[in-house]
């Protein structure tokens, strides 16, 4: 749990905006947390919050998610050797817990001792209840100040402006940059498109501008 | 509570659940093919700019739709000022208050 503790600061913010945005849209405090108990991932609750406020459809929304989440496949498939043998409930549990930030110091502890499994999964778990138990704690917090916050606060800007900064943050090569740009782009000309295609087709082509760029520039 | 918002929560909640569990669940030594690890390096970049879009030009933020439409947009002056600060700070809070900040003072200035 001690591990964790740097990487606590940091979630606070994040889970406040996630807790009051569901609110500038309209829906309850409710709502709010039950996004947070069952999502449990913030940039793609933050993603579906804001494509609900576009009226986009339920499976433009899905498959946001599924792209902003894809990166846990990573995680779980790099964890899964430490956490081999556990029992069912322990492992369902530790996927729904899994963050990066407990990936993240797990994987840089777990090399360094020689912890048996049961020690493993407690060093998990403490952490990721930290977690679990501040982002809850957040959104409840973001979503009771979001109730007595005027609309024209525009906090729902928020969301953007976290996408943007969470952007910038991942360009580091040209390959990335391109990426981002590409996807900017292309979903900017499609704006006016029906069922987020510009979103979707940003996606996709600012991908392969990517892979195209790393394949072809070096 | 809003069932339709309950229904994109729970769905996407059990998608996000599927990601992060099916690799634990195999319990294997399970290597993703060398395409998609390359591919999901570019996804953060390229979907979060894509999303960023829409944020910014589609609809009216909250200030526009309760006290009324001003020329220019105030979400472009405060999304450009928020991808200034970022990159000379790299401080998402900081980044976060002068976009609002921008916002506000864009829409009052006209």
């Amino acid at each position: 749990m001690r591990a964790i503790l740097p990487l606590l600061p940091g979630i606070i913010p994040f889970g406040l905006i996630a807790g009051v945005t569901p609110i500038t849209l309209g829906y309850s405090w409710i709502d709010s947390l039950l996004g947070s108990l069952l999502m449990f991932a913030g940039a793609s609750q933050l993603a579906a919050y804001q494509l609900l406020g576009e009226g986009a459809s339920l499976w433009v929304i899905l498959m946001t998610v599924v792209a902003v989440n894809l990166r846990y496949l990573l995680y779980s498939a790099s964890i899964a050797p430490d956490l081999a043998g556990a029992n069912r409930t322990a492992r369902w549990l530790a996927g729904y817990g899994l963050t990066d930030q407990i990936y993240a110091v797990a994987k840089r502890d777990y090399p360094a001792h020689q912890w048996t499994l049961p020690e493993r999964l407690a060093y998990y778990a403490g952490g990721t209840l930290s977690i679990w138990l501040l982002w809850q704690l957040c959104t409840l917090a973001g979503a009771i100040v979001g109730q007595v916050i005027p609309v024209f606060w525009s906090l729902e800007f928020m969301i953007p402006l976290t996408f943007l900064a969470l952007a910038l943050n991942t360009l580091t090569s040209r390959a990335h940059r391109l990426a981002a740009i590409t996807g900017a782009c292309v979903s900017y000309l499609g704006l006016d498109l029906p069922y987020n295609l510009g979103l979707i087709s940003g996606a996709v082509v600012g991908i392969l501008a990517g892979l195209m760029c790393r394949r072809w520039w070096r | 509570m809003s069932l339709e918002f309950l229904t994109v929560v729970a769905l996407g909640g059990l998608v996000t659940w599927i990601l992060k569990t099916v690799f634990i669940e195999s319990s294997g030594y399970v290597r993703l093919p060398n395409w998609f690890t390359q591919a999901l390096e570019f996804v953060p970049p390229a979907v979060l700019c894509a999303l960023v879009i829409p944020g910014i030009f589609k609809g009216d933020v909250g200030l526009v739709r309760e006290l009324g439409a001003v020329p220019i947009d105030p979400r472009i002056p405060a999304a450009c000022a928020a991808i200034v600060v970022y990159l000379l700070s790299q401080r998402t809070i900081l980044t976060l208050c002068v976009g609002m900040a921008v916002l506000y003072g864009g829409y009052w200035l006209q």
